[in-house]
């Protein structure tokens, strides 16, 4: 029955998803273009793998509130690294991954042996993490990436559609993202570390009894978790081709948005990595389309914070619905 | 069991509020050392006794929420949506010509509605839908930034009548209005909180909601009363705050959040619910702005003020730790 309902809700978000860009569709010429289309991908790509990392961390019934401030540390290094060491792409990925797991494993060490809402440890490492990133650059842009960093960020896979004289590919970009989704879905299902997180969420205390090492995968998630950030900044500098530290104030909410939209339960123990991408491409459609519209920026917080009310709120109903369901079935049978 | 741990808590929490005074005495003691014709003049004294209040204000808003087992992540832009819209009401009725009693009145007013009516929406969601504070509060937190963004559009509500700026910067027999607004506010926050039937069921609540709704309490009606309470006191550090700074703004005050959240865990405020003093909170407050102030006073860059204060975050939740010692497996 449970896997009943999994497929149920991913398929709603599909719906929802199918009816939202239907609608955009209709009101906007421009939305269901290939070229429109791309740049919606190119630009979400580093917002759904961070998402990636946030369902780990919400699977646990946990909430990083750090991930703008580590994307934005990551990116800095990142830069600093492109404009005065080489301009190399794999080394690049190298320095941002290490840079990510390091401060994902501070979190990691500090929420495991604390045992305190990740929240309040995370509100902490982030004003840290972005005061010391803020003040390293003083708040200034880095500029002057290499050119073969640069004329990596601009490679496409294909070419699929002819506008005007320049063709319009996949963006490599899209790669990172396709390969986080894999690497993590495969973790989530067919690894002890994945079970060990789903057991985590599910109830703390029976998965210590059952024998998995809460501490030891609590610090490896953050780390994991910190590692897909680190490679999101990469992806991030490729397509802007600069580093602006304010860049991420205020994302993690956009991030927490995505995954709940993808119908991770926020009480832990259910989620997963296709809900999770159906979910920012439904936040992002969303948000393309009040864009394409031609609805003030300013509206786009608002929309969030509605739909993440009204998501979460669904979802504890929804629980509730469901226990209240079940007890009425057992009641009857006794 | 019950019995034996809160005996313990009450001597753990006596002997903590104590050193967490003598601490603000050596650091205070310590700054004035360091820079005496900086720290320790009457000017200096006198603008930590304009800030502390907004703080000190956010802090207990903050506490409170705590202490029924929640967070309160809304308190900042709870202050800002109200300073916002009641800022609005300030500056178009002066506009008009308004006799200055009426603006002031009608201004207040709306400060208090607006933060009340956020409140409520926070008690709605966290009481009667049942989601969880912290997420709760995590949406509502952006909904009103984004609501106050929509009106100001990224600007300043400005064009306040000259009356209302007593109420951030006037003084009554020489003591700052703020600092008086901030001592009402403790005390009726004592009393609500640690004196009345309402306070204990909020405690109670904090420790165990299920156990609490078993004893005949109307849990729902009590955090209701708390993110109410918690939205109130979130409209005077807007008044406040928006009565110094002359304008409103959504940004303003934004770095309280995290500090509030400190001063509270640093006052001995239990961040899973059910316990937490006023006066540890209002102790660790004062703690935090001698540190902000002095940290201000050398010169050292306010970036790095920022890492120092998570930093003290971090500590005192590894210090109580330490103090629970290894009974904290769940």
């Amino acid at each position: 029955m449970k896997l009943k309902l999994k497929q149920n809700r991913e398929f709603g978000i599909l719906a929802i998803l199918i009816v939202v860009s239907t609608v955009i569709g209709l009101n906007s010429s421009a939305f269901f273009t290939v070229e429109n289309l791309f740049d919606i991908l190119k630009s979400n790509v580093v917002l759904g793998m961070l998402a990636i990392g946030m369902l780990l961390v919400i699977l646990t019934g946990g909430i990083d509130v750090s991930v703008g401030s580590m994307i934005a540390a990551v990116t800095v290094v990142v830069g600093q690294f492109l404009v005065h060491v080489t301009g190399n792409v794999v080394l690049a990925i190298l320095v941002g991954t290490a840079a990510g797991t390091f401060l994902g494993v501070i979190n990691g060490i500090l929420i495991a042996k604390m045992r305190i809402p990740p929240i309040v440890v995370t509100l902490g490492t982030m004003s840290i993490i972005i005061g010391l990133t803020l003040y390293i650059t003083n708040g200034t842009w880095i500029t002057g990436v290499p050119d073969n960093f640069i004329n990596f960020g601009r490679l496409t896979i294909g070419s699929f559609y002819r506008q005007g004289d320049d063709m319009i590919g996949l963006p490599v970009q899209f790669l990172f993202l396709v390969f986080t989704a894999i690497l993590t879905w495969f973790m989530l299902k067919f690894t002890l570390f994945g079970r060990g997180i789903y057991a985590i969420g599910g109830s703390r205390a029976s998965a210590q009894r059952v024998g998995y090492n809460l501490d030891r995968i609590t610090i490896f998630l953050y780390a994991y978790e910190g590692f897909i950030i680190g490679l999101a900044g990469v992806v991030h500098t490729s397509i802007m081709r600069q580093v602006d530290p304010n860049a991420f104030s205020g994302f993690e909410m956009q991030v927490i948005a995505a995954v709940v939209l993808g119908g991770a339960s926020t009480l832990g123990g259910y989620g997963s990595v296709f809900g999770t991408i159906l979910g920012v491409a439904l936040f992002t459609v969303i948000n393309n389309g009040l864009i394409l519209m031609h609805i003030p920026t300013f509206w786009q917080k608002i929309v969030v914070g509605i739909v993440l009310i009204t998501s979460i709120g669904f979802d504890v109903v929804q629980k509730r619905y469901w226990e209240n369901h079940t007890t009425k079935v057992d009641i009857e049978e006794a | 069991m019950i019995h034996v741990s809160t005996e313990k808590l009450i001597r753990r929490f006596k002997n903590k509020e104590a050193v967490l005074f003598l601490i603000f005495i050596l650091l205070f003691a310590l700054m004035s050392l360091i820079s005496p014709g900086r720290f320790l003049t009457w000017r200096n004294l006198q603008s930590m006794a304009y800030q502390l209040p907004e703080f000190g204000i956010f802090a207990i808003a903050m506490m409170v929420v705590i202490v029924s087992g929640g967070i309160n992540l809304s308190i900042t832009f709870t202050a800002a949506l109200a300073s916002i819209v009641g800022g609005l009401v300030l500056s178009t009725l002066s506009a008009a010509g308004t006799p200055s009693a009426i603006v002031i009145i009608a201004g207040i007013a709306t400060f208090l509605v607006v933060a009340l009516a956020c409140g409520a929406l926070n008690g709605l969601v966290v009481a009667s839908i049942g989601v969880t504070p912290m997420l709760a509060t995590l949406g509502t937190m952006t909904l009103f930034e984004g609501v106050c963004l929509n009106i100001t559009k990224g600007g300043a509500i400005s064009g306040f009548p000259d009356a209302f700026l007593w109420f951030g910067g006037g003084t009554v027999l020489g003591v700052p209005f703020p600092l008086i607004v901030f001592i009402l506010v403790v005390i009726a926050t004592h009393y609500i909180m640690e004196r009345s039937a309402f306070g204990l069921k909020a405690y109670m609540t904090g420790c165990n909601p299920t156990v609490t709704a078993y004893s005949g309490v109307n849990v729902k009606k009590i955090l209701y009363g708390i993110y109410l309470f918690s939205g109130l006191l979130c409209a005077l550090a807007g008044i406040l705050m928006s009565s110094r700074y002359n304008s409103a703004k959504e940004s303003y005050g934004s770095s309280y959040l995290m500090q509030g959240i400190s001063a509270a865990v640093l006052g001995g405020t239990d961040i899973a619910g059910g316990y937490g003093k006023v006066a540890g909170t209002v102790i660790a407050v004062m703690i935090l702005q001698v540190i902000s102030t002095g940290l201000n006073i050398f010169g050292v860059n306010r970036y790095i003020t920022n890492v120092i204060m998570g930093g003290i975050l971090i500590l005192v939740l590894a210090l109580n730790l330490i103090g629970r010692g290894e009974k904290a497996i769940a």
